[in-house]
């Protein structure tokens, strides 16, 4: 054994070096690692709070707007929720107080995108041919000439 | 295994123990090859665990309280999502909802739908923004029988190929059955995406983190619905909690025909569809 | 704006996966493919393979040292990527790398110490000043070069050869692990993968040693030794064979099942791989340098010198860029097709400035080079080739070692 000096030597370079890393690893592991499975548990309530919620549901606008709401959910709009039209609830009110302006989507195309009739849609939705149910120019705000968007029956 | 569960530093109350029903009832019992290959593996990954001092790394049984704090506890929900394709009108209004709610980056979408378009002459299948504005009218070469819109999404799988292969552990599972990223552990490898069969993944251009759906976590944490759900106007997309026995979602579940997207790749999809085609991948 | 052809997941339009990600299969393919060259001779015994053993090994250890950086250029947060090594993920293929990347590495370095040590002690002993700690520190401080100490160095490079060979081809098939494990993509999906991946790096390995044998042999003005150069064509021809009849192998039966994906990965190579995949991966990187090393394997007895040589060069440069060319179209390949099966990206070109782009690429390959020059410099590779020669024909020490340092 005379002859392996170096052997152990390097061996015990080796030892130090691998005991190093195990100890050193100890400290970087991030707090909350591994409380409930191989991943950083802290990240759930993180992922909880991430953002407040920026929709509010239909009834959210109810408060503020009587007349509208109410005439939205008598009619055949019903289904359809304000902040699909306008725009999500935090853009327009935070905290119970208006902080912004609600954007208003007065052109054919809001409507296009549901009811112009396409491949793809069930028959039985209310769908029409554009060019044919508009005689007028197909422009701007015409179906609102004869459609209330929050009551649309004519 | 035998080692101890780490506490976790917090100093929260601990909420009483999960109702014992509640938690039985969620996962079918699977006995047989995988539970013991599951073992198996366990103890095998234990064993390297301890070698390593990774005692940190396993899964022990919690006594630690949930992360949720009072408001919300995990262990009293198992997510679910049903979509009826025949309700889809493709008004995309979902994916402009997801976008406005989770500040999805431009060119990327958490959910999206696509449109198809099939007649014995062949089919056509687009999904033009993934759905942002809604679809064109096209023409097609062949002359159509049937056409019908599909919402997609992330599939919250059980057996999840993105988690598995995440090697950060930045990428997970959480016990309410919601499929989550970490952003601030996620190194941006982008293997997720790689190995996410249904493309529910993308790497952010701004934070170079992975991001998918997340059913809206910060939603349902809070009783709300995932922002998509909120929005459709047709009630083609439905989420509910598989622990709550009268929940529509879970009646569904049990007891209509529901289909999943890519069953043969066994990743258990907790996404559930009616009335899907055999086009639809 | 990509172009899609079809349709493809929206998400799917993305290369996330870049030259970078190509160039770290290729880098580790040598580092691999090296190796086993190295254990040709020291663990298989194969005498002809003495004069590049200790290049091979320097080789592999220089492509080593480079191997991770490709991979944290492509990082999203290469600031985060010691997490790999503090929570791996274990049932994640790619935590898997770090660990077998620091074994392996681990092995080579130790292997490179005995292999070297005699030439440390010798510097050690001739020079002084700072290079004399310098080397001494290298040499643990031992000074012992007795035949015993000799003898136990080669049973230790033995013994290291025997462990980094499995450690090596388990590096390499481990990357071909990576994708072939992947069953969401149909291109990359199948357990052929990690032997292709296996096998063709030790086609670019041997190939690479046949061109840096002779160059390096030509600036030392050393003879390149016939029998070397044949046997490294032979197997070079070997693997070369085992390689392509996999690649395709595995392309017949996804044709011949007929399988769901045969239809769009058809596509995929008649239409976006047609130049890089039948072009340059088959014919010519593939057909002509077999009929090249054939002619060199069996015609070797008619053959001059010269034009052995020259054939042998020349089908590694080909071979070189087979290998490129077939991590390319794994790599890229697979982003290309969407898995919708239903669609495909317009053809991806790197970027040319950046941190991902061609020149970035250029220099990590040129690095390994400097490296092993550097290697050479404080290390020389080719200091020792005959067995037991123990300094026989390097000068004798110029100074008696130091009493303080020498601890035998
Ligand atoms: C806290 C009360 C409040 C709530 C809740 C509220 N609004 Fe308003 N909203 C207002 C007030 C006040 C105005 C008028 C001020 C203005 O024009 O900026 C207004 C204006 C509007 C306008 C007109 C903007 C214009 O340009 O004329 C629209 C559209 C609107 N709200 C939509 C909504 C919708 C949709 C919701 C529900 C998601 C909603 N609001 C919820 C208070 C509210
Ligand atoms: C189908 C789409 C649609 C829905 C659903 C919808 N709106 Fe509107 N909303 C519009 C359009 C279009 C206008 C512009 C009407 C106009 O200028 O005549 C408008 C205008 C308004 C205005 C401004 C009125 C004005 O004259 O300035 C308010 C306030 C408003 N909406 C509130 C609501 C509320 C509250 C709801 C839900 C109960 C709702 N909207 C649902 C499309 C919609
Ligand atoms: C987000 C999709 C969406 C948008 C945008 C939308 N609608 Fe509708 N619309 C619906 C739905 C859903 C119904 C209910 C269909 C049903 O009852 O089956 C409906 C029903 C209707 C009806 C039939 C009402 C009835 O009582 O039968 C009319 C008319 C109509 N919409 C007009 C419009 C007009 C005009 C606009 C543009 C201002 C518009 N819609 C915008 C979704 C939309
Ligand atoms: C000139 C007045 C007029 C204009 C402009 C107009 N509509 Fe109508 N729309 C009607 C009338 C009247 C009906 C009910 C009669 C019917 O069912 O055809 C109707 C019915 C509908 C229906 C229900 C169809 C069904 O099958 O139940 C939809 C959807 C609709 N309109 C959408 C639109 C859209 C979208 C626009 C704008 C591009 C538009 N309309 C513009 C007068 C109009």
């Amino acid at each position: 054994m005379e002859h392996a000096r170096h052997v152990f030597r390097i061996a015990l370079v080796l030892l130090v070096v691998i005991t190093a890393i195990f100890l050193g690893r100890g400290f970087l592991v991030p707090r909350s690692y591994g409380t409930f499975g191989p991943y950083r548990a802290d990240n759930v309530a993180e992922q909880m709070k991430i953002r407040p919620p920026a929709h509010a549901g239909a009834a959210s606008c109810a408060p503020c707007h009587k007349a509208k709401s109410e005439a939205h959910d008598a009619g055949g709009h019903k289904a359809v929720s304000c902040e699909v039209c306008h725009a999500p609830l935090l853009r327009h009110v935070t905290n119970g107080t208006v902080s912004g302006k609600m954007p208003v989507d007065r052109s054919f195309t809001l409507c296009a995108r549901c009811h112009r009739r396409i491949q793809g849609r069930p028959d039985k939705f209310p769908q029409v041919i554009l060019e044919q149910h508009v005689t007028s120019k197909l422009e701007g705000a015409v179906c609102l000439d004869c459609h209330d968007p929050h009551s649309p029956k004519p | 295994m035998d080692h101890a569960p780490r506490p976790l530093a917090s100093t929260r109350s601990p909420s009483p123990p999960p109702e014992a029903p509640a938690a039985g009832a969620a996962t079918p019992a699977d006995p047989g090859r995988r539970d013991f290959l599951g073992a198996a593996f366990t103890i095998a990954g234990g064993a390297v665990v301890l070698l390593a001092g990774l005692d940190a790394a396993a899964s022990g049984e919690t006594h630690v309280p949930p992360p949720g704090g009072d408001a919300y506890n995990w262990e009293e929900h198992r997510w679910a999502y049903v979509i009826d394709t025949s309700k889809c009108i493709g008004c995309g209004s979902c994916v402009r909802g997801c976008k406005a709610e989770n500040d999805v980056p431009d060119g990327f979408v958490r959910t999206w739908v696509e449109r198809y378009i099939v007649g014995p002459g062949g089919s056509y299948v687009d999904s033009p923004k993934g759905g942002l504005d809604g679809f064109p009218p096209v023409p097609t070469a062949f002359t159509p029988t049937k056409s019908f819109f599909v919402p997609k999404m992330c599939n919250h799988c059980k057996e999840t190929p993105c988690v598995q292969v995440c090697p950060v552990g930045a990428s997970y599972r959480t016990k309410d059955g919601v499929v989550l990223v970490d952003g601030k552990s996620c190194i941006g490898c982008g293997y997720c995406v790689q190995a996410c069969p249904y493309g529910s993944r993308f790497l952010n251009p701004a934070t170079h983190t992975a991001e998918k759906c997340t059913w809206c976590y910060h939603r349902i944490t809070k009783g709300l619905k995932p922002a998509c759900v909120e929005v459709c106007p047709t009630g083609t997309r439905a989420f509910g909690d598989m622990m709550r026995e009268d929940d529509p979602v879970r009646q569904t579940i049990d007891h209509e025909r529901v289909s999943i997207l890519q069953a043969h790749l066994l990743t258990e999809p907790q996404c559930f569809y009616l009335h899907l085609d055999m086009e639809v991948r | 704006m990509p172009e899609i052809t079809g349709y493809a997941f929206p998400n799917d339009i993305h290369v996330h996966w870049s030259l970078m990600i190509v160039m770290y299969p290729y880098i580790t393919g040598f580092v691999a493919g090296a190796f086993i060259v190295s254990a040709l001779f020291h663990v298989f015994g194969r005498e002809e393979f003495r004069p590049v053993a200790r290049l091979a090994m320097a080789t592999s250890l220089c492509f080593m040292a480079v191997a991770t950086l490709p991979l944290n250029l492509h990082l999203g947060h290469p600031e985060r990527s010691w997490l790999v090594m503090v929570t791996p993920n274990l049932s994640s293929a790619m935590a898997g790398f770090g660990m077998l990347y620091s074994t392996y590495l681990l092995i080579l370095v130790l292997e490179v110490w005995f292999v070297w040590r005699q030439q440390i002690i010798e510097s050690a002993r001739r020079s002084r000043g700072w290079k004399r700690t310098f080397y001494a520190m290298l040499a643990l401080g031992t000074y012992d070069t007795s035949p015993e100490a000799i003898a136990i160095d080669h049973r230790a490079a033995t013994i290291l050869a025997a462990i980094g060979l499995p450690g090596a081809c388990m590096l390499h098939g481990y990357v071909g692990f990576i994708f072939g494990a992947i069953k969401a993509n149909p291109w990359w999906s199948s357990p052929l993968m990690p032997v292709i991946f296996l096998l063709s790096a030790a086609v670019s390995g041997i190939a690479l040693l046949t061109i840096l044998y002779q160059v390096v042999a030509k600036l030392n003005r050393r003879v390149i030794e016939g029998r070397t150069v044949a046997a490294l064509a032979r197997w070079l021809w070997f693997f070369l064979i085992l390689t392509v009849t996999l690649e395709l192998l595995e392309i017949i039966m996804l044709a011949y099942e007929k399988s769901e994906s045969w239809h769009i990965i058809s596509q995929l190579l008649t239409t976006r791989l047609e130049f890089s995949f039948i072009t340059i991966q088959m014919v010519v990187g593939s057909l002509i340098p077999f009929i090249l090393l054939g002619v060199v394997v069996l015609m070797d007895r008619y053959l001059h010198d010269r034009v052995r040589n020259t054939l042998c060069i020349a089908s590694s440069i080909l071979l070189l860029l087979q290998v490129f060319s077939m991590r390319w179209n794994i790599v890229i390949g697979g982003q290309l097709l969407s898995k919708s099966f239903r669609g495909l990206r317009s053809p991806y070109s790197p970027e040319i400035f950046g941190r991902e782009g061609i020149l970035v690429a250029i220099a990590l390959l040129i690095m390994p080079f400097v490296l092993l020059w550097l290697f050479n410099r404080v290390l020389p590779i080719f200091g020792d080739d005959k067995p037991h020669a123990a300094g026989g024909h390097e000068p004798p020490p110029v100074t008696a070692p130091v009493a303080g340092v020498h601890a035998g």
